[in-house]
């Protein structure tokens, strides 16, 4: 159809033009046609008098009232003033001009047509003189004609020229910078005034094409980095100082980046990347931040992932000087900074599969840079450290469901090499990771513990502390830190100490679902640490940051329930630091110190009053005969006699049935605390286990705290079966149902139903016995969840029962803890 | 006057400093300024000149030399009829740069652009590139080759003359390749005359 239309337009041209020769070779003025007439009157005799303003009224007039012969008149105009030019009588091209610009303004849209040839070869006239006044002329009389809307679409008509032209007017390099200034923003002008005619149909020009995108991108960034300083707000005051070329520039940027479809995102990201590689923008990287911030505020909210996107797969693009390696390195790390002063911007906005794109783009150039990494290159170490900012950045402006997902994706790209069979990148790619994940671990706000370690991301934290360097493994005793610490104690539990009073900690009592996560996790993290105070391998600062985490579980997870416990690991570190024959004197010493520490905050936390009592006994004995078994640690304890050696001093050590007996006077339950240890001494000895989980299992210790699952009739929950879709709950089967009560909530029956449940629950922790509840928990996971889904359903309502899900059944019961939107995330849980 | 009978785009590309913006305004203008300065991004001239009595307007787009404005004036060979690449004949770093050019130009221009080889600033003294040697390379790379001063007007405006009058035979045997837009109305290449002289205002 379009060629068609073209011909014919073609075709009406031409025989409108042979009409319009033919009638006017006669020359004598008593014969020319009025038209001609009318356009000559409008002229004054000096150019100084300006427009014949009388004269132009009967013009407009006659062509309102003869829209037929507007094509002529334009042609005629046109034709005087290209004589004009080429006389230099810039007067009365200025005239024609003025002239030209009314009649467009005046004319109907559906004559508009016939007009515009002339008037566009008019501008395009002007634009080819040097004289900057008439350029700056027609560009004012382009943009006006820019906003007019047309109707009908000229589908012959092309912008190339002006595109060309404007574009090289960006750059003007007069002499008298007044006058550059004004042909730049006269040509930024220009441009805007093609983006708008052009923007909208693609099919009167494709403005999005790579010959104009080329040329008008790099225009504006031109005249936009020549601004003395960059202010980057996220809405532009288009009316404040757009008189300077770089406000204008910037304003256009914004306004093509914002028409902008999903298509043509792409178009414009690659001048401006190719620009900032050409001109060097990315070292200082202060523009290209501005800029992309820029893009960042102005594209489409929904296509803002394409803007991150391009940039991370532009981290390794080459740039100047790519030749050498570092300034390679270094670019890179610029423009990652770049990225991660964007990222945030994105996050917002980001949706499930974009976001784990994002990260997992920005993990595989870690550990593109990992494998580059040659030990002391510091670049690299930019680098790395500007992506991990990105990812920082990026996670912080998530909401926190999504930091969670993030870590277990993480994680599960941690290398897990047995301990000292890694490859050294491998190692130091755990060690990226891992401050990854701390870097993400950060922003996250811990709520529930069961929200932040749910079991599968518990599970691998441990499983990569286990098989790590000792500073991975700091680093991953950071991370938990970081997770557990809900209530800023952290930094004053660096180190061991005895003086807790003076710390200022703050203690609140442990909710009933930490309670419940203590009891399904306990065993694993407890044993997980122990393990990790076994190693010969270990600094101080290891020893410290377990140290640091116990104390942190101890305190936000405090409670009568699990004073016992609490102690057991106490006692059990103690025995270690006697007893583990692979450790240094030091690390024996060091054990002890932590061993006490721990336990003086026991009572600390809980009221036990002859537990405080029995241990002010034992510190005041060590302070006189050792106080090498003391905190604060110490890197080395050289001087000891053998005589000092723990091992050599039963009488100072923290005795199990006195301790027994203080948490029995206070009407503790003491039957845990009073059976053997489940640490194993000196697992470095034992077979190496897999997962704290099982073997709490396997032990038939799976709950440390007196709480774990309801009656027998709970534990057929669908979800132990995989591929069943399962309702999210028996009464809430039907949609109508979930409908009425993601509006209401829970109805009363349903809450009396939940407490009665729960009451039940509990008496069955107590009353049943051991066996009993050992052989319930023996699907431990399904449990747990169930457990936990119960409690997460008097707080969160799913909006509507679960799909049915094709996921294997583990994923299934971990996609049931999170709440309902997390539904519209599914490959979140692929990984 | 709009009665040019045919409408040609010429691009200047070479190394900084070749004298690409001296040479244009010696076609165009007929001087050669002094203290020309860089150019910056991309510079428009416009000359219509006369071949066997027909008016050809050539469009003459001359480029920045610096290497940071490659982007953009790459985007500017896509839609040439001709290009002249230009070296300066005392500087052997601008002319070992052509094979460089020549790429670019391979990427970016139509393949059957008009490419003129033109060795400029023979008036200097100190020849380094001696003008067999860009004989050869242009023929070798199938290019006019022309040298030129564009302060002493040697062979400038037979540097151009000479490329209207090669389109000019190439479009008028129909082997100008179409450019998109180039042949437009709006761009001109129409062989209407209009009323040339006689309808003066009195
Ligand atoms: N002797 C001599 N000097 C010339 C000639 N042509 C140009 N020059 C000088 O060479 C220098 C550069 O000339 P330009 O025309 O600016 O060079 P250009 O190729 O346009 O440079 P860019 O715009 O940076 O790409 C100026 O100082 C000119 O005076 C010539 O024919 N002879
Ligand atoms: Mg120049």
């Amino acid at each position: 159809m379009v060629p068609l239309r073209k011909i014919l337009h073609r075709a009406c041209f031409i025989i409108s033009r042979t009409v319009y020769m033919t009638c006017c070779c006669g020359c004598c003025s008593a014969l020319r046609p009025r038209y001609k007439r009318l356009v000559d009157n409008i002229f004054p005799a000096s150019p100084q008098d300006g427009l014949v303003k009388s004269n132009m009224e009967k013009l407009t007039f006659y062509s309102l009232s003869s829209p037929e012969k507007l094509d002529r008149i334009g042609e005629y105009l046109f034709q005087k003033a290209s004589r004009d030019i080429y006389r230099r009588r810039h007067g009365f091209v200025i005239i024609a001009m003025e002239a030209m610009d009314q009649l467009l303004v005046a004319c109907h849209s559906q004559t508009l047509n016939l007009f515009v040839e002339s008037f566009l070869k008019m501008v395009q006239k002007l634009l080819e003189s040097t004289d900057p006044q008439l350029q700056i002329l027609a560009t004012q009389s382009f943009v006006r004609f820019a906003n007019i809307e047309e109707d009908t679409p000229s589908y012959h008509r092309r912008y190339d020229f002006f595109v060309s032209k404007f574009s090289a007017m960006c750059h003007s390099n007069h002499i008298d910078k007044s006058t550059g200034d004004k042909i730049r923003l006269a040509g930024i002008q220009g441009l805007q005034g093609v983006i708008r005619k052009t923007v909208s149909d693609d099919l009167v020009e494709n403005i999005w094409e790579a010959q104009h995108m080329d040329k008008i991108v790099p225009s504006l960034l031109y005249n936009m980095q020549s601004a003395e300083k960059y202010e980057t707000v996220s809405c532009m005051d288009s009316a404040v100082g757009a008189e300077a070329p770089a406000r204008l520039a910037e304003a256009c940027l914004r306004e093509l980046v914002g028409r902008a479809s999903f298509g043509h995102i792409r178009s414009v990201l690659r001048p401006v990347l190719t620009h900032f590689d050409r001109h060097e923008l990315w070292i200082p990287n202060e523009f290209a931040v501005h800029t992309f911030k820029i893009i960042m505020f102005s594209v489409q909210a929904q296509y803002s992932y394409s803007v991150v996107e391009a940039l991370m797969q532009h981290l390794d693009g080459a740039g100047p000087g790519a030749g050498d390696a570092r300034a390679r390195t270094r670019l890179r790390a610029a423009r990652a900074t770049v990225l991660s002063n964007i990222v945030a911007i994105a996050a917002g906005d980001s949706v499930g599969p974009s976001v784990l794109e994002i990260i997992n783009n920005l993990l595989t150039n870690l550990r593109a840079s990992v494998a580059r990494d040659s030990e002391k290159e510091s670049d690299e170490k930019l680098y790395q450290e500007a992506l991990i900012n990105a990812l920082g950045e990026f996670a912080d402006h998530l909401p926190d469901f999504q930091k969670i997902d993030i870590m277990m994706f993480i994680v599960n790209k941690v290398p897990s090499a047995p301990r000292g069979k890694g490859t050294r990148a491998d190692s130091m790619l755990q060690s990226i990771l891992l401050k990854s994940l701390l870097k993400v671990g950060t922003t996250y706000r811990t709520a529930e513990l069961s929200k932040a370690f749910p079991a599968a991301f518990l599970e691998a934290l441990l499983r990569v502390g286990s098989g790590a360097e000792p500073a991975a493994r700091a680093l991953l005793q950071r991370i938990l830190h970081t997770l557990l610490d809900r209530r800023a104690n952290a930094p004053r539990l660096t180190r061991p100490t005895l003086e807790y009073a003076e710390l200022g900690l703050t203690v609140e009592k442990c909710s009933r679902q930490d309670l419940i996560f203590i009891s399904k996790h306990g065993y694993a993290l407890f044993g997980s640490l122990y393990d990790g105070l076994q190693l010969e391998s270990n600094t101080m600062e290891n020893i410290e940051a377990i140290y640091t985490t116990v104390a942190l579980i101890c305190i936000e997870l405090g409670s009568e329930e699990t004073v016992g416990d609490m102690l057991q690991l106490v006692l059990a570190i103690q025995q270690s630091g006697i007893s583990n024959p692979v450790l240094s004197v030091a690390q024996q010493c060091q054990l002890q110190g932590v061993a006490i520490s721990l336990a003086v905050l026991v009572p600390h936390v809980c009221t036990v009053p002859r537990l405080a009592e029995y241990l002010n006994k034992i510190i005041e004995a060590r302070r006189e005969e050792a106080p090498h078994m003391l905190p604060p640690l110490m890197e080395s304890y050289d001087d000891l006699t053998s005589s000092k050696l723990p091992a050599k001093l039963p009488y100072l050590m923290m005795d199990q049935m006195a301790l027994c007996e203080c948490v029995k006077a206070s009407g503790l339950d003491t039957a845990r605390l009073a059976a053997p240890s489940p640490y194993s001494a000196g697992s470095v000895a034992a077979p190496h286990r897999h997962s704290w989980l099982e073997a709490g299992a396997a032990q038939g210790r799976d709950s440390l705290a007196d709480i774990t699952a309801g009656p027998p009739t709970e534990l057929d929950s669908a979800n132990s079966s995989p591929g069943v879709t399962r309702a999210a709950c028996g009464s809430e089967s039907a949609h109508l149902e979930a409908w009425r009560r993601a509006a209401g909530g829970p109805s009363e029956a349903e809450r009396r139903d939940l407490q009665r449940r729960r009451a039940t629950l509990n008496s069955a922790f107590r009353t049943a016995p051991f066996d009993h509840l050992k052989h319930i928990t023996a699907p431990k996971y399904e449990i747990q969840d169930k457990l936990e889904e119960i409690f997460n359903s008097i707080t969160e309502e799913p909006l509507l029962p679960m799909s049915g899900s094709c996921s294997p059944a583990g994923q299934k019961s971990y996609q049931q803890n999170v709440p309902p939107y997390t539904k519209y995330f599914p490959e979140l849980f692929l990984y | 006057m709009e009665d040019y009978k045919f409408l040609f785009k010429v691009v200047l590309v070479g190394n900084a400093g070749v004298g690409k913006t001296c040479l244009v305004r010696r076609f165009t203008q007929g001087l050669f300024p002094p203290g020309q300065g860089a150019t910056i991004g991309v510079d428009f001239m416009i000359k219509t000149v006369e071949v066997d009595g027909e008016k050809v307007k050539l469009q003459i787009w001359d480029t920045a030399g610096q290497e940071r404005f490659r982007s953009i004036t790459q985007s500017y060979y896509r839609s040439a009829h001709a290009l002249i690449l230009v070296y300066d004949i005392s500087c052997q770093p601008t002319f070992d740069c052509l094979p460089d050019w020549l790429r670019e130009i391979e990427e970016y221009a139509n393949n059957k652009v008009l490419r003129i080889l033109v060795g400029n600033k023979t008036d200097r003294e100190d020849r380094e590139i001696p003008r067999h040697i860009g004989e050869d390379f242009a023929q070798r790379h199938g290019m006019y080759f022309l040298e030129t001063s564009a302060k002493e007007a040697e062979n400038v405006e037979r540097l151009f003359m000479e490329i209207a009058v090669e389109l000019m035979e190439q479009a008028k045997c129909k082997e100008l390749p179409k450019y998109d837009g180039s042949l437009g109305p709006i761009n001109g290449k129409t062989t209407s005359v209009g009323d040339s002289s006689c309808c003066l205002r009195s």
